[in-house]
């Protein structure tokens, strides 16, 4: 597709935006590395929210959930809608903890939390493992997608115009730290939002409004078998083992970028970067309506008008159907081709520039400051994370030419990181968690993880998917190895923790009473001579907010579906739930509860 | 407090500086009325996300 002269000059006048803002920002973030990666815990609530969401709304996002409804229908999204309920447990039990614990990034907390050398061990291997191997992971995947945004835009390979973009996001990114990261991502996001709707919008009218939409999805969905419209999966002769894996397992066993249980990587860093534990909160909840609500209809629609316009998509291998998106910009007038071509710039600029600064700060402030050279100026720590940065973006990008699909980054992340959630989450609430207990979960998990793709018909896989196939399920590869790997790395974590000693008493001590975390924590409560008690404000919290999210995500739905009376009423309930959600957010005091 | 403005300046600059150009474009590309529609709501969003950015509170 040929773009017009004012679609080129849209997107000069948005990457010069995009890299006035962060340069503006980089003698903030030269002052120390605690500028250069919290933001000097200054954000409020509104710009650290938005920023998660900016981060995890990249230029794959839109290909992968418009793949994932050409295959699967509507439903095939509770692959990651289940994550809400992960998302809501964060905000209401972990988000001004993590403030409150006031490290620098996810892996100093195990500085904090555990004592002697297997923590030592494990913040050094987790600074390398998440500053390197899983950053390039994200930094290939969301690449990946980019470059085939490019191929059909362009109708070029598509290397020189990424690699104008890569070094546009490095240079502001090195420059800036999070100020800059999260001051552009507050207009990625929206870039990045407006020209989905735009798209969605021109899309609808394309196939001849929304009535004559559904009239052809129908028809399809007559031809092929699956209901694409139905938000719910169906649950007629046979049950979805996936769907019921996502629904009760993945979101709390599953450690994936985004969606950590508890929080973790860049929705950590903001809540760490927040002004106060209410902000972390208010900020986290944000993220979370965002994320669920706001981002994913106008993909949706945007999938199903594709299914017209290409019908011969819903047949096609995966890398195909996850082309679908990009093939859809051809329908833009001139002007809005350059709008939309910025928006899928921003989603993968706002994506990236947040794992690089999260890998430099993991690299910096979790291996190198206390591996390395313990005695530094502030000069030359940022100096040093700057060239972290550049040297995992270099990284990244060769690791985008070994990836298969996006989809695929997504599977192989989930699977190498499946069952360590538990003890994420309980290492706040239960004392008797050591660092053994996370690298046991780590181990296990990977191994069993690689053990599952070298022998994929194993006796294990085949006499599970029996056992499932005889108790009713549709079984799907993929969710029995989730909970093959789930069950082992629990196991495993559980004796690992028995079996070796408690942390210190001072370490846990000190941990208590920084961060004041409740829960099972008796032994230690009584030497600190005062407790701190988990109340049903956050149960009640959790639940609330997982249905403001849900109401609003089918309500909205509906509405744009044209079904009036279910929409409203899926509406007021939101409404309801929010009314309630918000009582209860005043109820809680932040820094104490 | 015009100290505290400036921080988040750059922001509400970014924004309106998307603003007023989405606003040309409903007038100059859109073909549409669904798309006029559509971008010129965009376009106040926009604008509107911009000033509230520059009225925040510090």
């Amino acid at each position: 597709m040929n773009l017009a002269a004012v679609d080129w000059i849209f997107l000069i006048w948005y990457f010069i935006l995009s890299i006035g803002i962060g340069v503006y920002y980089s003698g903030k973030a030269g002052k120390s590395i605690s500028e250069y990666f919290v933001s000097g815990r200054s954000l409020p609530w509104w710009l650290l929210g938005t920023s998660m969401v900016a981060t995890t709304f990249s230029s794959d996002t839109p290909l992968a959930v418009a793949g994932i409804v050409i295959k699967d229908g509507i439903s095939g999204n509770w692959f990651w809608w289940t994550f809400m309920f992960g998302g809501s447990l964060t905000v209401f039990f972990f988000a001004h903890l993590w403030r409150r614990a006031a490290v620098l990034t996810e892996v100093e907390f195990i500085d904090i939390r555990y004592s002697g050398a297997s923590a030592r061990f494990l913040r050094g291997f987790k600074a390398l493992y998440l500053g390197i191997p899983a950053s390039c992971i994200i930094f290939g995947w969301v690449t990946l997608a980019m470059v085939k945004i490019i191929q059909i835009v362009f109708r070029t390979s598509g290397l020189q115009a990424l690699g104008i973009c890569i070094l546009i996001t490095i240079f502001y990114t090195a420059l800036s730290g999070l100020w800059g990261v999260v001051a552009t991502d507050m207009l990625l996001f929206a870039i990045a939002m407006l020209g989905a709707i735009v798209l969605s919008v021109a899309s609808v009218e394309k196939v001849g409004g929304i009535k004559a939409l559904l009239a052809a999805i129908q028809s399809i969905s007559q031809q092929t078998g699956k209901n694409y419209l139905s938000v719910f999966p169906s649950l007629g002769q046979a049950l979805p083992l996936a769907f019921f894996v996502a629904l009760f397992v993945q979101w709390w066993a599953v450690y994936y970028p985004g969606a950590e249980p508890g929080g973790g990587g860049w929705v950590a860093q903001r809540m760490l970067a927040a002004r106060n534990p209410k902000h972390a909160v208010s900020g986290t909840l944000w993220f979370n309506i965002a994320h669920y609500v706001i981002r994913p209809w106008p993909w949706i629609i945007t999938a199903l008008c594709a299914m017209v316009v290409f019908p011969e998509l819903s047949a096609e291998n995966a890398a195909n159907v996850e082309a679908a998106y990009p093939r859809m910009l051809a329908i833009l007038p001139k002007g809005i081709m350059g709008l939309m071509i910025a928006s899928l710039f921003a989603a993968y600029m706002s994506t990236i520039e947040s794992v690089l600064n999260l890998a430099g700060s993991y690299l910096l402030n979790d291996f190198y400051k206390p591996f390395l050279n313990k005695v530094a100026t502030e000069k030359h720590y940022v100096l040093v994370s700057r060239l972290l940065v550049v040297f995992v973006a270099i990284l990244g990008t060769g690791f985008s030419f070994i990836l298969g699909s996006v989809k695929m980054g997504w599977a192989l992340i989930m699977e190498l990181s499946g069952g360590i959630g538990l003890v994420l989450l309980l290492r706040w609430y239960w004392w008797r968690i050591n660092a053994w207990s996370e690298i046991s979960a780590i181990t296990a998990s990977g191994l069993m993880a690689v053990y599952l793709k070298i022998f994929p018909d194993s006796i294990l896989i085949t006499s599970l998917s029996k056992k499932l196939q005889n108790l009713g399920f549709n079984v799907d590869p993929w969710a029995v190895n989730i909970l093959l790997i789930v069950a082992f790395t629990t196991i495993v974590w559980i004796v690992v923790t028995f079996l070796t000693p408690p942390d210190s008493r001072e370490k846990l001590l000190s941990f208590y009473k920084k961060v004041k975390p409740g829960g099972f924590w008796a032994p230690i409560a009584a030497l600190n001579g005062k407790s701190y008690k988990l109340k049903v404000h956050p149960f009640l919290g959790w639940i609330c907010g997982v249905l403001v999210i849900l109401f609003f995500l089918l309500g909205i739905g509906e509405i744009l579906f044209l079904r009036w009376a279910a929409g409203l009423l899926y509406l007021a309930g939101g409404t309801v739930s929010a009314i309630v959600l918000s009582k209860i957010i005043h109820k809680i005091d932040w820094e104490v509860q | 407090m015009a100290k505290a403005k400036k921080e988040y300046l750059p922001m509400a600059v970014g924004f309106w500086g998307i603003g007023v150009p989405l606003l040309a474009s409903v007038f100059l590309y859109c073909r549409t009325t669904a798309q006029k529609i559509a971008v010129f709501l965009c376009a106040l969003v926009f604008l509107l996300i911009g000033t509230l950015i520059y009225r925040a509170k510090q």
